[in-house]
């Protein structure tokens, strides 16, 4: 019988041969991306892989991810979903806007929201929060992964629109898409500068780690607007 | 305040009470198209921090947050299909296009190796490759039946080869049928290359020749991005790996990508390769942004680039001196 460790809400450590970390699978029986999946009793944990994903690197790191079954997730850089279909395992109850700028990534995502009612889908530009202000409403935690130059500038724009005041925000800053030939650490304090200084009322960083091993040149930040 | 929501218009007084709504029907399609519509309107946004679901229940439009959830969730999915099914434009096939040509380039170079190396042990003579080697073995299987009439008859006749037996035989027939298939496929793939070419990029097609054009299109993404590109990207796409090496250390910043293959820049002189690089790419910037904008062709845009580089020619006969002098100061300082 594997051993389950409840890491955080929705977040667990599942032993079986070694350590997983792993989250409830919301749709039984199916795999979203070749994942493994552990039954432990009337229960199946779905295996979730932090060299696949920076959400789930940040959890190994010991960010304070604070999701509860009801949550509400805005999810910038859905890609294919991989992460996603995490998400939706945590917040079982409540609802992930699914934002995705690329119609090929949307593809396999529109498969994964199909079976999962918690997700919805958007295809949109994470730059331009206008473009789903009629689709979005406040939420707890906004987690951005979209690899773009102007992350800090996105992150802003979607966390005054739609981050509750209690609300968190959970950033993957990848510094090789911000500057390519630059030193990532002085890349990371730039951008920690900019998430703290470059708009009103700015955020306030409370904690930010590198996601070495799981990822290279990536820098893990959880803020919270001022 | 008017308030534009994705299941109709909220009227609301200065603290957000609802005093008027004008709701949508709760048919799925009609609330995708809707929402769509409204992805470019800047007016009459939701106010930061605006609870629509609380809206949406308070207005009457769905009676409990389970609905609200089931009809966002519908809504939002047919519009992502929506969006999707007509994401694959012309320039879209084209980079399909293109991505298949070079998987079936792969296969068919390794397929023919391998029938070549396979039949080369019963007739090592033939001395044909690739396509004619296939059509050679389609035709004959075995050398034994290869006709008086042929070139080959007297080699076959005393070729050192083994003997093909029958089972041998008809594997090895099918297997170059495959491989004939497949040199089919790629001039299918050429042609409609070509054709579409044609139709959605005639300017950079006429400058670039079809096949380059399209894998320019193909690296830059879609012809919107290759338009977007300046010049200077155009000059170097393809040479990813040379042009981060120059911005992170030393080395020299690539003269050209992919436009290599461009007739213009790979029979020029070695010394005016980068000169003639950079006028090819500024027209074919200049030919994708006249497709992607306008459409219309402009057969004047390859003479000029013509004339601009038969000058680059005459500016530049001969290979620039070394300098002998500067040279050594550089020498110098490395000393140091």
């Amino acid at each position: 019988m594997p051993e389950v460790k409840k890491l955080s809400d929705g977040i667990f450590e599942v032993i079986k041969d070694k350590k997983h970390l792993a989250t409830k699978n919301l749709d039984p029986g199916k795999a979203v991306y070749g994942e493994k999946l552990i039954p432990v009793q009337e229960t199946e944990y779905r295996t979730w892989d932090p060299r696949r994903s920076k959400l789930g690197a940040m959890v190994l790191k010991k960010f304070n991810i604070s999701l509860k079954e009801n949550s509400k997730v805005l999810y910038l850089g859905a890609a294919s979903g991989t992460t996603v279909s995490h998400v939706s395992d945590i917040v079982s109850e409540g609802a992930v806007y699914a934002v995705e700028f690329a119609p090929r990534s949307m593809r396999d995502l529109i498969r994964l929201a199909s079976r999962r009612k918690n997700i919805h889908p958007i295809l949109a530009d994470a730059g331009k929060p206008d473009s789903y202000s009629h689709l979005v409403e406040p939420v707890d935690l906004i987690f951005q992964d979209v690899a773009q130059p102007n992350q800090a500038e996105i992150a802003a724009r979607n966390a005054i629109r739609f981050l509750k005041r209690d609300g968190y925000l959970l950033l993957s800053i990848k510094a090789r898409s911000i500057d390519t030939a630059a030193n990532p650490k002085e890349v990371f304090k730039a951008e920690v500068k900019k998430l703290e200084q470059a708009f009103e009322p700015g955020f306030e960083i409370l904690n930010a780690k590198d996601l070495k091993p799981y990822h290279e040149d990536h820098l893990g930040v959880l803020a919270k607007l001022r | 305040m008017k308030i534009n929501t994705w299941f109709g218009t909220l009227e609301t007084d200065i603290v957000g009470e609802i005093l008027e709504s004008r709701l949508l029907s709760k048919d799925i399609r009609k609330l995708a198209l809707h929402s769509l519509s409204l992805r470019e309107s800047r007016s009459n946004l939701p106010p930061e921090g605006f609870d629509l679901k609380a809206a949406a229940i308070k207005s009457g439009f769905a009676e409990s947050p389970a609905e609200y959830y089931f009809l966002l969730h519908e809504v939002t999915l047919e519009a992502a299909k929506l969006q999707v099914s007509s994401a694959i434009t012309p320039d879209q096939r084209i980079i399909q296009a293109v991505e298949a040509l070079d998987d079936v380039n792969e296969t068919t170079n390794a397929l023919s190796e391998r029938l070549s190396e396979w039949y080369g042990g019963y007739f090592p003579e033939s001395g044909l490759g690739g396509e004619d080697l296939a059509l050679f073995i389609v035709k004959y299987g075995s050398r034994e039946n290869v006709s008086s009439e042929d070139p080959l008859y007297s080699k076959a006749r005393n070729s050192m080869g083994a003997k093909l037996e029958p089972a041998d035989e008809a594997l090895i027939k099918d297997f170059a049928e495959s491989v004939l298939s497949l040199y089919e496929r790629r001039r299918q793939i050429e042609v409609y290359i070509e054709n579409s070419m044609e139709q959605v990029a005639p300017n950079l097609k006429h400058i670039a020749g079809p096949m380059l054009g399209a894998r320019l299109i193909s690296l830059a993404g879609s012809l919107k991005k290759l338009a977007e590109f300046p010049s200077s990207t155009i000059q170097v796409i393809g040479a990813s790996k040379a042009l981060f090496k120059h911005l992170r250390a030393r080395a020299p910043s690539p003269k050209h990508g992919i436009i290599y293959s461009h007739p213009l820049v790979n029979t020029a002189p070695w010394w005016l390769r980068g000169k003639v690089a950079r006028a090819v790419a500024s027209k074919l910037s200049l030919a994708a942004r006249i497709d992607f904008y306008s459409g219309e062709k402009d057969p004047s845009l390859i003479e000029k680039l013509e004339a601009k580089v038969l000058q680059i020619r005459t500016l530049n006969p001969r290979p620039p001196q070394k300098k002998q002098e500067s040279g050594a100061k550089l020498k110098k300082r490395r000393r140091k």
